[in-house]
């Protein structure tokens, strides 16, 4: 967990003259004011996207460790990724207003708009499990310290996590490469899902009283594949924003085809 | 690589339409020693809107007055290329320009009335072409061109006042009335709206969309939030050269070229 703290801290300020400034030519405009205006979007999304990943991991850590104060914690912060979804969102029709941006400038706007959905939807994601770490921290789920399911779901976080600090980074290096491989590597998120559920299941059926808590797991689980799924968004808006293709709903290689045309 | 060193060697998108009222194909044009159109082929979709866009003296003006030889009056000036309307040559020797500017009209920048009443503004190409038989057939064809261009309900009770005396907008729907007197097929548009208020504005983008049903319309503006408005394609002049061409949809949200992108985005370039 420590390893992808050092990252995402760094996620504004390392790419401050970034891929994202860079590839989308935002500094170009003869319009200095609105240079500044791109890339101050530029910044409030890289910092709502530090901000939900910070809160998935703390989510995670909260369920884990059956922390309860950090869960309080995360469900309050929610609240922070709320007002930035707002904040971007009223910058944003500002400048379609006063700019009526065309190109790479409309796709900028249009996909920070998509792309601070998913973000707020990730932060709802992390509220859930912090809430479903306060039931599990008072049941007696957590005390079976090493118990499968909770190994097995600390794996899908941990890879969940890995793979949203990717695509942020992807993100603000604009770098369409990386958000391939991880539109590709979806799959691999859901597989884990599918693990975790059908050994909940058994779970289940072996010992009812722990019906509630391995529900709770479950959902858990939910809300990590869900946040994978939100990731897999990021990454179809950059291929959007640089390649100027729709890659929604599209398999891997119709996405690479649609690229190579 | 410097962006702004990238060559224009060919015209990315597409040029071609599958019902074309006019093409132009290599078509170059010299001031004296001068070029200020390079090799540019290009087709007008029939009954469609293309925009020509662009920054001042890429030639988009020039190439427009090309299309029913306006440029004919200026001595130094000389176009070579195919240019055909309706697969007929318009620089041919026996074609006569004066018939060929009653088939492709034109509207310019600053509305131009002739000083005469609105009605004669409108009646004059068709007396001098001699359209009509009689009063009541130049009177129908006054008012049915008032009505085109949306102009006959603000002028039907001072047909005989000075077309000098109508505000700026409605003289430029004058203008398109008189263009649109002679029937044409083709009319040519340069900046239209640029002269006019954001509502004077408006009305004419109004009526550019409804002309299109009888007419080929060929529009420059400086305006890329109206050339995205009223065209459903758009040409992109850099320099003398048809930099791209495509459906104004595509142009204006995934453009090819980067100067094109960077021209309709207001970048350095």
């Amino acid at each position: 967990m420590t390893e992808s703290n050092t990252t995402d801290n760094n996620l504004t300020n390392k790419n401050s003259v970034s891929g994202f400034t860079t590839k989308l030519y935002l500094d170009k405009h003869i319009s200095r004011r609105f240079n500044e205006e791109l890339e101050q979007i530029r910044t409030l999304v890289m910092q709502m996207g530090e901000l939900v990943e910070q809160q998935v991991n703390d989510g995670l850590n909260a369920v884990l460790n059956a922390d309860e104060k950090l869960a309080k914690k995360v469900i309050q912060r929610d609240q922070e990724v709320n007002t930035m979804e707002l904040e971007i969102d009223e910058y944003c029709t500002q400048i379609l207003a006063r700019r009526q941006p065309a190109a790479s400038d409309l796709r900028l706007i249009v996909s920070v708009v998509k792309s601070i959905t998913d973000l707020e939807r990730m932060g709802d994601e992390a509220a859930k499990l912090g809430r479903n770490a306060i039931k599990l921290a008072r049941g007696s789920f957590a005390e079976e310290e090493g118990s499968r399911p909770l190994v097995e779901l600390k794996h899908l976080g941990h890879h969940v996590n890995k793979t949203l600090n990717q695509a942020l980074i992807a993100y603000a290096q604009m770098d369409v490469a990386a958000a391939l491989e991880i539109i590709k590597n979806d799959d691999i998120i859901d597989e884990e899902f599918d693990n975790i559920s059908r050994l909940l299941v058994t779970k289940m059926m072996e010992n009812p009283r722990e019906i509630k808590n391995s529900l709770r797991v479950t959902w858990c689980a939910r809300a990590l594949e869900r946040i994978g799924d939100h990731t897999t968004n990021l990454c179809e808006y950059i291929v959007y924003l640089v390649e100027g293709k729709d890659v929604r709903h599209s398999s891997i290689e119709q996405i690479k085809a649609a690229i190579k045309e | 690589m410097n962006i702004q060193d990238e060559e224009i060697t060919q015209t990315v998108g597409n040029i071609y339409a599958d019902n074309a009222k006019m093409s132009i194909r290599s078509a170059d044009v010299f001031y004296g020693d001068k070029q200020a159109i390079h090799n540019v082929s290009l087709d007008l979709a029939k009954n469609q809107v293309t925009a020509l866009i662009g920054p001042s003296g890429c030639g988009k003006s020039t190439f427009l007055r090309c299309l029913n030889r306006m440029n004919d009056t200026i001595d130094i000036c000389r176009v070579t290329g195919q240019l055909m309307l309706d697969g007929e040559d318009i620089y041919a020797k026996e074609l006569d320009p004066v018939l060929l500017r009653a088939r492709v009209g034109m509207v310019f920048q600053k509305p131009n009335p002739f000083p005469k009443s609105i009605y004669d503004n409108v009646a004059y190409g068709a007396r001098i072409h001699g359209l009509t038989n009689n009063k009541a057939e130049l009177d129908e064809v006054v008012e049915t061109s008032l009505q085109k261009a949306g102009l006959f309900d603000e002028v039907k009770d001072r047909l005989k006042e000075p077309g000098t005396g109508l505000s700026g907008g409605q003289q430029q729907r004058l203008c398109i009335a008189r263009t649109i007197a002679v029937s044409p097929e083709v009319i040519l548009m340069d900046e239209p709206a640029s002269a006019l208020d954001p509502i004077a504005t408006a009305i004419i983008e109004e009526l550019i969309d409804e002309l299109k049903e009888k007419y080929t319309i060929a529009i420059v503006t400086h305006s890329m939030q109206q050339a995205a408005r009223v065209s459903q394609h758009t040409a992109y002049f850099h320099l003398g050269k048809l930099v791209e061409m495509g459906k104004t949809e595509d142009i204006f949200t995934r453009p090819s070229h980067k100067l094109t992108e960077n021209y309709i985005t207001g970048r350095f370039g």
